[in-house]
Formats: C-alpha cells, sequence, structure tokens
C-alpha cells in the first residue's frame, strides 16, 4: 500500500512528541514546482470545477448569510427592508433560539463523548488478529450508516411509541412496568433518545476512522514492545494510544462539528418536540425560512450566523485547550 | 536444531489455544451486542412481510405472522417508492461523480504546484470544515432558485455537490504530495506533459478514490436535508430519505408499506458495502496514513 501523509493536515497537530516510526514517511513533497507555459491553462482548468462550486455554494451563501441577515426579507421580492442589526437584537432575547443553541451543545457533547470512546474500543477488539468473524461484525456495526438519517428516526418513534412499540413490549414482558411510557413526552428523555438514537447510526463511521489510525501503527513497534515484555494494556496505552492521538484530535473535531449539524434525526424523531422543548439549530433555521409563511429569511440568516460564530469559538477553543493540556504534559513529563 | 523446533510448536499449540479462548470468551459478547445492534433492522425486514393487524399485536417479536408481498408492491407501486429509488440512485451517482472529479483535479494542482493564491485557497478550503451546513442553505436556495433549478433534479445535483467538498480534497492533497518526487522527473524524462503525468499517477490513488466514493455515495444516499429544501414543490423529485417522511405523514396508519419500503432502499446499500467493504477500510487506511 502506498504511504500516504497528509502532510498539511499534521501542522494542526503538536510536532515534537512523535516517535521516529512516525515522523518517518512524512513529507516527499519538497519540491513543488512553478507552473510553466501552456502549463498554467491547465492548472486553471484543473482548479475550475472544484473553484466553481465553492464559490458558488460555499463562499457566496457565507457572504451572502451575512448579507441578508441585515434585511427584514421573506424570499420573495426585492431585498430592500434593510433593518440593520434588528435581527440580532431579535434573536439574543429570543428564548427559543437559545433553547436551540443549548440542546444543540448538549446534543453534540453528549454524543461525542458516547459514540468516540465506545467505537475506539470496538475498533481496537475488530482489530485483534486472533479474532474470528471480524468482517462479519464490522459489517454489523456499520450498518446503521447506510439507512437514511431520517428513516432510521422514524423506525425509532415505531419502536419506542407507548401503546405497543418494542421496548415497551419488551419492558412489560420483563414485569418492569404495566403502562406504556412515552420516551417523547419529556425534554430530557427525548433528548437522551435522539443522542442515543445518533450514536447507533453514526457508529459504523468512527469505528472505520479508528480502525484506519490503529492500522497506521507499524507492526514492528508492537514487536519491539513484545519483546521487551510488555502486556497488552501496556502496548495498548503506551503505544497505540500516544500514537494515534494526532488522527484522534481530527477524529474528536470532526465528530463534534458533525453533532452540530443535527437535522433529519431532529425532524423525524422528535418534530422539536414535545412543544419547542428539543429545537436544535438547524431545526430553528429551517423553520423560520422555510417551515411556515412569511418566510423570515433575514431573521434565519442572522441565527445561522450567530450559531457559526458560537460553534468556531467553542470549536477553536476546544482546538487550543488540547494543545496547552498537551504542553503542560510535556513540561511536568506525565 | 530439533529441540529447538520443537519448544516453538508447544508455544505454538499454547497460544492457539489461547487464541480458542479468547475468541470463546469474545464472540458470543460480540454476537449479543451485534444483535441488539442489528434489531431495528431485523424488526423492519420482518414488519416488511408482516400484516397492519399483525404489526399492531406483534410488539417486538421479529417473527412475520405471515409472508406477504402485498407491502412491497404497494410501496413500490403505490406509494411511489419506484421513483423515489429511482432519484436516489440519480443523485447519488452523478453527485459522487462531481464530487471525486472536482476533489482530484485540485488535491493534485494543490500538491504538485506552486502558484500564486494557492496557501489561500488551502486554508479557506480548511476553514470550509467547520461551516455547519444549515448556516449556508438560505443562500444556496436563493442561488438555486435564481438559477431557475428549484424543483428539477439538477438543482438537487448541484447543490448536493457544491457542499461539503473539503475533506475529499485535503484527502486528494495528502495522497499526491506523498507520491515521491521521482516518479514525476520520470515521466517528465519521459516526454510526459502535464495531463499525461497526472494519468500516470492517478491509478495510484486508488485507495484515496475509494473512500472519497463510498463516503459521498452513503452521504447522498443519505442525503435529507437538501432535497427537502429544493423539492418542497416537487414531491416526486424526492429521494428515499424524504420521501419516506412524506409516505409517513400521507399514510399514517401504513406501516408495513413503510416498513417495505425502507427494506427496498437499505439493501442494496447493505450489498454494496458488503461487497467493498475490504478495499474500503484499507483504503481509508491507506488514505489517512500518518
Amino acid at each position: 500500500m502506498t504511504t500516504t501523509a497528509p502532510a498539511p493536515r499534521r501542522e494542526r497537530v503538536t510536532d515534537r512528541d512523535r516517535s521516529p516510526a512516525e515522523r518517518a514517511p512524512e513529507r516527499a513533497d519538497h519540491s513543488r514546482e512553478r507552473v510553466r507555459g501552456f502549463d498554467r491553462v491547465w492548472l486553471v482548468v484543473f482548479l475550475a470545477p472544484f473553484l466553481l462550486l465553492y464559490l458558488g455554494f460555499t463562499l457566496w451563501p457565507l457572504a451572502a448569510t451575512i448579507y441578508y441577515s441585515f434585511f427584514d426579507w421573506s424570499g420573495i421580492g426585492p431585498i430592500d427592508n434593510f433593518v440593520g442589526a434588528d435581527n440580532y437584537g431579535s434573536i439574543l432575547v429570543d428564548p427559543l433560539f437559545w433553547l436551540s443553541v443549548v440542546n444543540t451543545l448538549i446534543f453534540a457533547l453528549l454524543t461525542t463523548v458516547i459514540k468516540l470512546p465506545i467505537s475506539l474500543l470496538a475498533a481496537i477488539v475488530l482489530t485483534r488478529k486472533w479474532l474470528r468473524g471480524k468482517r462479519f461484525f464490522r459489517t454489523l456495526f456499520f450498518a446503521p450508516l447506510i439507512i437514511p438519517v431520517a428513516m432510521a428516526g422514524l423506525v425509532f418513534t415505531y419502536l419506542l411509541n407507548p401503546s405497543n412499540g418494542a421496548l415497551n413490549a419488551i419492558l412489560r414482558d420483563l414485569g418492569l412496568v404495566d403502562q406504556g411510557f412515552d420516551v417523547f413526552a419529556n425534554r430530557w428523555s427525548a433528548l437522551l433518545v435522539l443522542v442515543l438514537v445518533s450514536v447507533w447510526q453514526i457508529f459504523g463511521q468512527y469505528m472505520i476512522y479508528w480502525i484506519a489510525a490503529l492500522q497506521n501503527v507499524p507492526e514492528e513497534v508492537y514487536e519491539a514492545a513484545a519483546i521487551d515484555g510488555a502486556g497488552e494494556w501496556k502496548k495498548l496505552t503506551r503505544i497505540t494510544l500516544p500514537m494515534i492521538r494526532p488522527v484522534a484530535v481530527i477524529i474528536a473535531l470532526l465528530g463534534i462539528v458533525n453533532a452540530m449539524h443535527v437535522f433529519g434525526l431532529v425532524v423525524t424523531l422528535t418534530a422539536g418536540g414535545p412543544g419547542t422543548s428539543t429545537y436544535v439549530v438547524s431545526y430553528f433555521i429551517y423553520q423560520n425560512a422555510f417551515g411556515s409563511v412569511p418566510f423570515a429569511y433575514g431573521y434565519a440568516s442572522a441565527a445561522a450566523l450567530l450559531f457559526s460564530v458560537i460553534a468556531f469559538v467553542l470549536v477553536s477553543a476546544q482546538g487550543v485547550a488540547v494543545r496547552r493540556a498537551q504542553r503542560l504534559r510535556k513540561e511536568y513529563g506525565v | 536444531m530439533a529441540a529447538i523446533t520443537k519448544t516453538t510448536g508447544i508455544d505454538q499449540a499454547a497460544r492457539r489455544s489461547h487464541r480458542t479462548r479468547a475468541n470463546l470468551i469474545a464472540l458470543p459478547i460480540l454476537a449479543v451486542i451485534g444483535l441488539v445492534w442489528v434489531y431495528p433492522f431485523l424488526w423492519t425486514i420482518s414488519a416488511a412481510f408482516k400484516t397492519q393487524a399483525g404489526m399492531f399485536t406483534s410488539g417486538a417479536s421479529l417473527l412475520p405472522d405471515q409472508l406477504n408481498f402485498d407491502n412491497f408492491v404497494r410501496a413500490w407501486v403505490n406509494a411511489g417508492f419506484s421513483g423515489y429509488f429511482f432519484n436516489t440512485v440519480l443523485y447519488s451517482v452523478v453527485s459522487t461523480l462531481i464530487e471525486l472529479v472536482k476533489a482530484a483535479l485540485c488535491g493534485y494542482v494543490l500538491a504538485r504546484y506552486e502558484f500564486p493564491g494557492r496557501t489561500l485557497l488551502y486554508r479557506m478550503i480548511v476553514g470550509t470544515l467547520f461551516i455547519p451546513v444549515a448556516s449556508i442553505i438560505v443562500p444556496q436556495f436563493v442561488l438555486i432558485e435564481n438559477l431557475g433549478l428549484l424543483n428539477t433534479r439538477a438543482g438537487v445535483i448541484l447543490a448536493m455537490s457544491g457542499g461539503a467538498g473539503a475533506l475529499y480534497v485535503l484527502l486528494f492533497v495528502g495522497f499526491f504530495s506523498s507520491v515521491p518526487s521521482d516518479l514525476f522527473e520520470a515521466a517528465k524524462l519521459d516526454g510526459a506533459g502535464f495531463l499525461k503525468t497526472f494519468g500516470l499517477i492517478l491509478p495510484l490513488a486508488k485507495p484515496v478514490i475509494a473512500v472519497v466514493v463510498i463516503f459521498q455515495f452513503i452521504s447522498s444516499w443519505n442525503e435529507f436535508n437538501i432535497p427537502l429544501v429544493f423539492t418542497l414543490g416537487q414531491p416526486d423529485l424526492q429521494n428515499l430519505a424524504v420521501g419516506m417522511l412524506s409516505f409517513q405523514g400521507e399514510h399514517a396508519t401504513d406501516w408495513t408499506g413503510f416498513a417495505a419500503g425502507m427494506t427496498i432502499s437499505f439493501l442494496p446499500m447493505l450489498a454494496i458495502f458488503l461487497f467493498f467493504q475490504n478495499y474500503f477500510t484499507r483504503g481509508l487506511a491507506g488514505a489517512t496514513k500518518g
């Protein structure tokens, strides 16, 4: 297999504490060429598809979101009702927005805290050489990823429904409850269901990320450790975990960011309910922009922007915290 | 010599029995967790064969009260699943192709060539990894509307492949950066130009291509937000994920038809994953190496 080192990605991660084995394959790319002559045309041709779509569907929308957020605009007719910071003013005092933000953050934090460790554990177990049926079990745990989130949501609304859903049927058969209870009737249990179903659904993706990370630890390092008499636990804590740490930071970041986008599951599982108590930011934006006439595009845009800022601050704060923690650990030698 | 062979033999036997014991502990645990894990699938498949009445009384049971195929017929013919299915395949295939082409070309250039604005472009791509889709969907909607593509298949495809390609570009940049420069020198000595060189190097990127194809295919197959918003006025352009939702709304009691529709939609993905699984994990390991 060809070795591939995403060199620029590594720069975001601490550079100092890597073992020589890890440092070896990096950077075959010291010679990036200048383009000459006719090749310049090819350069433009190669960049064009990406740039066109990127400008149209990412950069321009970003700029437009900022622009719309200063208008009271319903999406119909010209954008001429400039309201300045009014949208922001209303959002800052909109309790539903803040409830959505809090719910989104709780959701993102809980799913990340649950899915990362257990998917790592599964990956460690499912990369053991002695284990039989690895392929089978990997497929099993990956399976929920192939059904659309929205469908997963609908299936679980049925499985969890109080009158004849599977969960209540099992609980009744075991004699634990005598009346069906409705997990969607309460904000906290509804949020918990969202978290658990989401973990169930996305688990396979993170398991595969971890498996990929684990497979990149060179076999020789384990062999050397085995010769020195290291047991499985020592190998795990002294070799595996430290060596996959740079990748782990990226996986954790992706995990949190992706969880902040949660939408389809909320639509199908709780529809923001009971009442509005499980609103998340995507759903809040959707409801304002497309949910009911008159559409409030300006308001939705301001909400989107405000949340992006909050998310960005939190994510970068996390990055800074991780880096500081690593530096402290270095200094104190722990 | 004989002694050594003998000890290794005993060693191996001991290790083998150790492994068997480990398997005896691990396999049942994994089997139980695995069964719980895929229970919703099994339940859905079973419900697809149940009658309406049987479904409401069967609770957690996985055994259908009878084997009837009406549900599949109803879902496929009456509820428009054949259309949703066609849309889903079309959206997924085309958007995967677009993502692949744009990421491979852009990644190649970013990795191999120095040009004005390269660093800026690279940083911007990394930055967009963290933009929530929901925060830019309103202007995307306006753009598609202005292009006259609202409620068309082309509009959905454009929106689906216009967005989050950043991760894929980064994977390709990482891969092409790691190709030894000797290879490029050799190609140049043989007189290969820009395009020819790319053609020679691209096949080496198979692991990355596999990952991009599978990730993008799965995510566009499952895409919910974009098809929902961009087909609000034209339900027959919806994909399975969104169509399923309206199906539930319009046929509120037809859970067995819904289960049949769902079974139809996840079986192809399961087959694809089973077929490509090895390539996938190996590809991802190769693509993220380092």
